[in-house]
């Protein structure tokens, strides 16, 4: 089995693929539409700005190879990979790749707490629903979190946090996983969340 | 519910070694880098921290080999300061596998540099550090490890970074450094203030209480100490509990 983590010449991809190689997977970085054929899994760690990024993966000319991945091979996205995933998002005139429906927001201070943008900081995900990529994790862990948008609301929530809000912390369909949190910088528990993402089956 | 507050031990590094200096001097060694970071993660660290003391250009080879070896065996946030010059030192120190850089003398001398490098990296990863003295009623800033006095006020100076884009100050008391006699918390609590990005305290800690009042009192959101948890005097998880039993979040 071979992994693929997605760089579209911004993100910080090497923190994914050392946490992916330690646990014994043989990663691949992906950086052109050709790789995308040589990869049963994708890894897609994002950082930044959803624009550039768009723009980037525009450039590299892998829209559609990984638009064509996500619909067939096991998928994780990991904090801007999982905000791309949206229909659009309030930071970027962009639109995202629409694969799941709605909207990312600036993260809200309802209860005016004085909160410090971006979240950046463990925070505890609550398990609002049953996934293999959470077995073996107890509910109200503390994860790595560093972003300032958030998606608010979405039918595939898997589990939520708060910070200002309630905020969307993962969500799954049928082949896809997405995180808002960081589980290569989030210690042991990070480590096992992606161990079970190595074994995950669909 | 909030953020927990974070507890950083810090690796004092000199040519790939660790060591922990009293008062910026007196320096003794003590281990290999990357074991140390295994065990503090192992011991509930939130994040690493990584200073490479007189680091200069000779020994960066030496430095990016240490931060790859650390990087490569600990999986939670790990920042590396010192000496860092350039958005080349930057890039170089990122792509070894470091998540932030800590910035303080170079920061100084060319403010530019948080500018251009929170553009190009995010806010995230720049952490703006100060040495700062207090002089009559004011906190001075100094630069190279505490050695040369300069004319900015280390709150100003902690605003003008923040305006730039540093996306976290980690402020190093040198009148309580090395003391182990507590935080100098008026710096803490003024900090916070003043600031809408997190403030790391660092300098001073010697007992339990010391830390819980940083937070307490300074207000501070995350704590970075070297020597007491390098030498076992008190251990992360003793300050975590003593920190969840005035109820404060912590990541147990």
């Amino acid at each position: 089995m071979r992994l693929g983590v997605i760089d579209y010449g911004a993100s910080n991809i090497h923190s994914v693929a050392r946490a992916l190689q330690s646990l014994g997977s043989k990663v691949s970085i992906v950086d052109t539409p050709e790789k995308f054929k040589k990869i049963d899994k994708l890894v897609f760690p994002g950082q930044g700005s959803m624009g550039s990024c768009l723009n980037k993966l525009k450039e590299t000319e892998m829209i559609n190879p990984l638009l064509d991945a996500i619909k067939s091979k096991p998928f994780l996205g990991i904090c801007l990979g999982l905000q791309i995933l949206f229909n659009s998002s309030e930071e970027s005139k962009e639109k995202g790749l629409g694969v799941i429906n709605g909207c990312i927001t600036k993260i809200k201070d309802i209860n005016k707490e004085n909160l410090k943008i971006p979240h950046m900081g463990w925070n505890n995900v609550k398990i609002e629903k049953k996934h293999e990529l959470f077995s073996g994790i107890e509910d109200k862990q503390f994860f790595y979190f560093v972003h300032s948008f958030v998606a608010a609301k979405t039918e595939a929530f898997i589990t939520t946090t708060n910070y200002g809000e309630d905020f969307v912390s993962s969500l799954a369909t049928e082949n896809i996983f997405a995180t808002q949190f960081h589980p290569e910088k989030s210690g042991e528990i990070g480590l096992k969340f992606l161990e079970n993402f190595i074994n995950w089956k669909i | 519910m909030s953020l927990a507050v974070r507890i950083i031990p810090c690796l004092d590094v000199r040519g790939g070694r660790v060591v922990k200096g009293i008062n910026f001097k007196d320096i003794v060694d003590a281990g290999d880098p990357a074991e140390a970071a295994k065990r503090y993660d192992a011991e509930g660290a939130d994040e690493i921290c990584m200073l490479d003391i007189d680091a200069s250009f000779e020994e960066r080879s030496t430095t990016i080999e240490t931060v790859k070896s650390i990087a490569s065996q600990v999986f939670i946030p790990f920042t590396v300061g010192g000496g860092i010059k350039s958005l080349k030192d930057i890039d170089m120190l990122l792509k070894s596998g470091a998540d932030k850089v800590s910035i303080n003398t170079s920061a100084i001398l060319n403010p530019k540099l948080i500018e251009e490098a929170s553009k190009e990296y995010g806010a995230q990863c720049i952490v703006l550090a100060i040495d700062a003295k207090k002089d009559g009623e004011i906190w001075n800033v100094y630069t190279h490890g505490g050695k040369n006095k300069t004319d900015l006020n280390a709150i100003e100076w902690a605003k003008k970074g923040q305006d730039l884009g540093a996306g976290e100050i980690l402020m190093t008391s040198m009148d309580k450094d090395g003391t182990k006699s507590g935080f100098d918390n008026n710096l803490y609590m003024e900090l916070s203030n003043n600031l809408s990005i997190p403030v790391i305290a660092s300098g001073g800690a010697g007992e339990l209480s010391h830390l819980v009042d940083a937070v307490k009192l300074g207000k501070a959101d995350a704590l970075l100490a070297a020597s007491i948890f390098h030498y076992e005097e008190i251990s992360i998880k003793k300050v975590k509990n003593a920190l969840r039993d005035e109820g404060f979040e912590v990541r147990l």
